[in-house]
């Protein structure tokens, strides 16, 4: 692998370096106490080729879109999730062929992917949704409210004068 | 008004680990939309097109749904 491997430098003869992306699937049945030691064994394979670490996703449970057969030497084995983690690096261009061929020959990652990417934050932050402002066009007056009257209690001589006074009328 | 997703919320770069914001380029049968519906320009959609590709790779959308 060595001998094909691309050297490319930059103006300065150094070797040119760029920035690299690696996600990958750990198989669900790894002890989660056991998934540090295999995230190492990667961090170990791309701090070999001279690569540095920008950013780093440590690997959670995920449920899979799809199921994913694998073939374990007569067995066909079915994953529906896997530990997802992703790791973002700066190497030159060998280095990350070989640690695509690190993860060739891991059986603990079951997928993985290496492209190149960019320095910055590729995550999207996506605004909060606002609410519309709407102009309302029914603005609905409140009714003045309607004083109650207070009753006081009403003796039966006042009762009968006031009838009196309506019936002589 | 336009329906620019990307525009509309400031997003520079599309990255295939967000499932959500992929999931509005996608119809219900998990086959990407055209230009017309989703409405980016020619530079987005193809940077949508490369994060959806990754992201249905490592299962984390389907490449058909029924």
């Amino acid at each position: 692998m060595a001998d094909d491997a691309v050297v490319e430098m930059n103006e300065t003869g150094a070797v040119a370096l760029r920035i690299y992306e690696v996600g990958y699937h750990i198989a669900p049945d790894t002890k989660e106490e056991d998934l540090d030691k295999v995230v190492t064994t990667l961090r170990e394979a791309i701090k070999a080729g001279g690569g540095s670490f920008i950013a780093e996703g440590a690997p959670s449970l995920t449920k899979l879109a799809y199921p994913i057969f694998l073939r374990e030497g007569e067995k066909s084995v079915e994953y529906d999730r896997g530990y997802f983690g992703w790791i973002k690096f700066e190497a030159p261009i060998a280095a990350a062929q070989a640690i695509e061929a690190f993860l060739k020959q891991n059986r603990s990652f079951f997928r993985f992917l290496v492209f190149q990417t960019v320095r910055e934050d590729t995550r999207a932050k996506m605004k909060a949704p606002q609410l519309r402002e709407v102009k309302r066009t029914d603005v609905i007056k409140q009714a003045p409210r309607r004083v109650e009257e207070v009753s006081a209690p009403v003796s039966e001589e006042d009762l009968e004068k006031a009838l009196s006074d309506i019936t002589s009328e | 008004m336009s329906n620019n997703i990307l525009t509309q919320n400031d997003i520079q770069h599309v990255d295939y680990k967000d499932v959500d914001l992929l999931k509005q380029f996608i119809n219900p049968h998990g086959r990407i939309v055209g230009r017309t519906k989703s409405g980016l320009t020619a530079k987005q959609q193809r940077a949508v097109e490369a994060a959806i590709k990754r992201a249905r790779f490592m299962g984390l959308l389907p490449f058909i749904q029924k």
